[in-house]
């Protein structure tokens, strides 16, 4: 299967600090990894390195094909990749409909996407309800609307579900196993029942490094994952 | 502030402003006319500022320049349609001028209160070099005698038509700019005023949006100045400098940051004010302007356009 994005030895390094090094990654269209591992292993320095937030030390990202590192970051959305931040970063002053309709303005996608949005986040009912007076769960699925409204061929999810409810977190998820069918996703989680959920393929990130790849089954299973969840190894 | 509410104060200000020639004799029509240049220059920064958070501390630089070029082009001896000329050539000098700052400022990365404290250099530069290039600014006398508007056989020196030429270009400029600012563009300008990580993340050029509001934003300051100098007959170098700078923020603050009309309502209020107080007292009288400035931040933090929208709140019959 061809690669829709793949990325190439990257290395990122702060100061004496490798947090990213030499790691590979390819996904094909339409479908999903999630990416795990403990806080500071450098899931959002990847997410950023795929975004152009972070220009990598080594190594390149080619996005159908065509290289993409360093290209400032609205042109990396133009190119269909969009991203939901991990933290809310909706627009609070505006409604929900001009949040979703300033996303789809910024790539030109169709107005006709910016309806099928709001069916699909379940927000329909708070159309006018400005962004900063929605709860924090609503708050994520209309940034994910957001990204979706652009019209992207690749989602970048960094911690979708973070100060979700149980129930949110489940209902996340059904909403990527939706969005699976349109286009390629890559979600950072730490919430592992919400990676359970997902049940896709799972990479383990650790000190800069992919751990391991596999189905999540078997990655819940590895005793070596689990060290490395616990800070042993 | 609701388009609704915006458009009666808009239409109330036009109201005031066609009455107002019936009530006042000419050197008041006068005064009123230059608060009301000043209103364009303080919407011109609002425009700017009130829709994307960031503060341009050097406007008057744009202000000037537009003054210094009206001048001098104004006065070139035998140029036809000098006021044309001269004020599409204070506009298209000021919106250069800041089309090359913005440029290098914004591509480059700078916001918040280093673009803030860099257009505050840049307003101390302006005002030196204005003192210093004497052979074409005039030096500390600035430059004398330059012509009053007019179009061919339009002639715009009396008190009446000045004033009328001034009220119309101030109400189609707030016009403008408010279209603008609540149609797709501004609320792409709100956005990445909010964050502009997001805004750039959904397929906007922040830097290039940014430019382009900045360059827009001083050529109305431009032609702000441009028609100040043309109606006062002189430029000199305290329209291009930091305190000018200083006082255009105290009026956008004053009047109500966001809502174009509130900066004019500023202008006009204070200028009269420094006026009226300064004829009792020649001395104290900045300090009296300074208390008042403190006291609405404090007690009016949105401004005194704020005052009617929290009394709707209080009165019986009226839900927020």
């Amino acid at each position: 299967m061809t690669a829709l994005l793949e990325a190439k030895d990257i290395g990122v390094r702060f100061g004496g600090l490798d947090a990213l090094s030499g790691i590979s990654f390819s996904i094909a269209e339409r479908s999903l990894a999630c990416i795990i591992g403990p806080n500071g292993a450098g899931k959002s320095t990847f997410l950023n390195v795929l975004t152009g937030t972070q220009k990598p030390t080594a190594g390149s990202v080619l996005f159908r094909g065509n290289p993409i590192s360093g290209l400032p970051l609205h042109r990396i959305a133009r190119a269909g990749i969009a991203r939901k931040f991990q933290i809310p970063s909706v627009f609070p002053s505006m409604s929900v409909a001009d949040n979703l309709d300033i996303a789809r303005r910024g790539t030109g996608s169709a107005p006709a996407l910016e309806g099928d949005v709001i069916e699909l986040i379940g927000l329909s009912a708070k159309r006018e309800v400005k962004a900063g007076e929605l709860p924090h769960g609503e708050k994520q699925w209309l940034e994910i609307g957001m990204a979706i409204a652009t019209g992207p061929s690749l989602l970048l999810l960094d911690e979708p579900t973070a100060g979700m409810t149980p129930q949110e977190t489940q209902a996340t998820a059904r909403l990527i196993h939706r969005l699976q069918a349109r286009l390629a996703i890559i979600a950072v989680e730490h919430d592992i029942s919400f990676v359970r959920a997902l049940d896709a393929d799972t990479l383990v990130l650790h000190q800069g490094r992919f751990f391991r790849r596999g189905p999540f089954a078997e990655i819940e299973a590895d005793p070596a994952v689990r060290d490395v969840y616990l800070g042993r190894r | 502030m609701s388009n609704r509410t915006w458009f009666v104060t808009f239409a109330t200000g036009i109201l005031l402003l066609a009455l107002l020639p019936n009530v006042v004799d000419g050197y008041m029509l006068g005064v009123m006319r230059d608060a009301l240049i000043f209103g364009l220059f303080a919407a011109s920064l609002d425009f700017f500022w009130g829709r994307t958070g960031i503060l341009c501390f050097g406007h008057a630089c744009f202000f000037g320049l537009g003054g210094y070029v009206m001048a001098i082009v104004s006065m070139m001896p035998d140029l036809a349609q000098q006021t044309l000329f001269g004020l599409v050539a204070a506009v298209a000098a000021s919106a250069l001028l800041a089309a090359v700052i913005g440029y290098f400022m914004f591509f480059g990365g700078v916001r918040g209160s280093y673009f803030t404290i860099v257009t505050l250099a840049l307003a101390v530069i302006a005002q030196q070099v204005a003192v210093s290039w004497s052979d074409v600014t005039g030096g500390d006398t600035g430059l004398l005698g330059v012509p009053p508007l007019a179009f061919g056989a339009l002639d715009l020196s009396g008190d009446i038509a000045s004033y009328a030429a001034v009220a119309v270009i101030l109400v189609v400029c707030l016009l403008g700019l408010r279209l603008v600012s609540v149609g797709p563009w501004g609320k792409v300008l709100t956005a990445i005023g909010d964050n502009e990580m997001r805004a750039a993340a959904l397929g906007y050029n922040a830097a290039q949006r940014l430019t382009l509001t900045f360059t827009l934003s001083a050529a109305i300051a431009g032609l702000a100045g441009a028609l100040y100098v043309a109606m006062a007959g002189l430029v000199a170098p305290d329209l291009i400098g930091l305190l000018l700078s200083t006082e255009v923020v105290v009026w956008v603050a004053i009047g109500g940051r966001g809502t174009l009309i509130g900066p004019v309502v500023g202008a006009v209020l204070v200028q009269r004010a420094q006026q009226e107080i300064s004829s009792y007292n020649p001395s104290l009288w900045p300090l009296i302007i300074g208390c008042i400035f403190v006291l609405i931040v404090f007690l009016l933090p949105d401004g005194i356009l704020s005052i009617a929208q929290r009394l709707r709140g209080v009165l019986p019959g009226r839900t927020r």
